[in-house]
């Protein structure tokens, strides 16, 4: 399983088929950069489907306290999705009602149109404003890409992971890689006039005006931001 | 992200459609590379590039598309040429106040103003 595992998408999901959407949201988007033509693409798309729906309702019986993981492995001529039970993607959910998605990505920048997919997919189902939808999104991005770029340094066989914790009132992002990490206060300000017309460096101050709040732990590899459902300053 | 590349007289306009995140940013930049190498080829043609970036169907944009309106713009400065943005979107716009890149760009709001900033 190694390397071919190393490749896979992972998509990890609550019980609840109010979520199949997110799976076949990406399974779409892996299909289409894939040669398959289009009746295939429909035909295993449905296979996927089906076999999200199978192991969410005769499986885990919709208990959303029980997590779905899908693997998702696009290779030249096949797609293999498999599921299994993981406690790993727990670690981060400060209380016992929260839901979380998680995606898990091969560092490729390649990947990271599913991460704007998922992410897009999620919002849509909040009540946060659509001006709030835009900026959750971008950060999503930014710490996704950072991740990929400058953590893992788009090696492959390094993986990003995203986890979307969605409590009552607020939606929290966590962001891990594999990379040695770095120090925020070692980040030039991308505001500085010395630094307006340079191509690169301005993701994280980009995350840090999105969200409500966004703190660096392990060394820079594990991002947390937070976005609050009421906008703190209507409080 | 789809990039459709027109002409009109001396002027290159860039008409992108959808998200500029990602790969995708590198995508552009490539797109725009090669524009800046086909004027700096065209020996009988005495003008530098003029670049419209046409931003209308961006739906979205990330710092890596922001990185690359600032490459291109430099790039681009440095060989004589001058690049302006056409009928940007209240998020792109947001975004490039927010970077203070607003006084670097010529922003317009019709295709025919755009294309005055170069007559």
């Amino acid at each position: 399983m190694g390397e071919r595992t190393e490749q896979a998408i992972t998509l990890s999901l609550p019980s609840s088929m109010q979520h199949v959407y997110l799976l076949k949201a990406v399974v779409t988007e892996i299909l289409n950069e894939t040669d398959f033509d289009e009746d295939t693409q429909e035909q295993i798309n449905i296979a996927a489907i089906e076999a999200g729906t199978n192991a969410i309702k005769n499986s885990n019986r919709e208990d959303t306290g029980k997590q779905i993981t899908f693997q998702l492995m696009p290779t030249e001529n096949e797609l293999i999705v498999s599921t299994l039970e993981e406690s790993e993607v727990f670690k981060h959910k400060e209380t016992e009602t929260a839901q979380v998605i998680m995606l898990s990505l091969p560092s490729s920048m390649q990947h990271v149109y599913l991460l704007d997919v998922v992410v897009t997919e999620i919002l849509k189902g909040t009540d946060f404003s659509e001006e709030t939808q835009e900026q959750i999104n971008l950060a999503a991005i930014e710490g996704g890409t950072n991740a990929i770029k400058h953590g893992n340094k788009e090696d492959p066989r390094k993986r990003a992971s995203i986890q979307f914790i969605l409590d009552e009132d607020k939606l929290t992002i966590v962001i891990e890689d594999e990379g040695d990490g770095f120090t925020r206060q070692e980040v030039a300000d991308p505001l500085d006039p010395a630094n307006l017309l340079k191509s690169s460096g301005r993701g994280l101050f980009l995350m840090e005006a999105c969200m409500d709040s966004v703190t660096y732990e392990a060394n820079g590899t594990i991002i947390k931001m937070v976005k609050h459902l009421v906008e703190l300053e209507a409080q | 992200m789809q990039v459709n590349v027109r002409h009109k007289g001396n002027i290159t306009i860039l008409d992108i459609e959808g998200k500029v995140i990602g790969a995708d940013a590198l995508a552009l930049k490539s797109i725009i590379d090669q524009q800046i190498e086909a004027a700096n080829n065209e020996a009988e043609q005495e003008e530098k590039l003029n670049l419209i970036l046409n931003m209308e169907r961006v739906q979205m944009m990330d710092s890596s598309g922001l990185g690359v309106l600032v490459a291109s713009y430099t790039t681009i400065r440095r060989n004589d040429g001058r690049v302006v943005l056409l009928n940007l979107g209240g998020n792109i716009r947001s975004l490039i106040v927010m970077a203070k890149l607003m006084t670097i760009f010529d922003c317009y709001n019709t295709e025919a103003e755009a294309i005055g900033h170069f007559l």
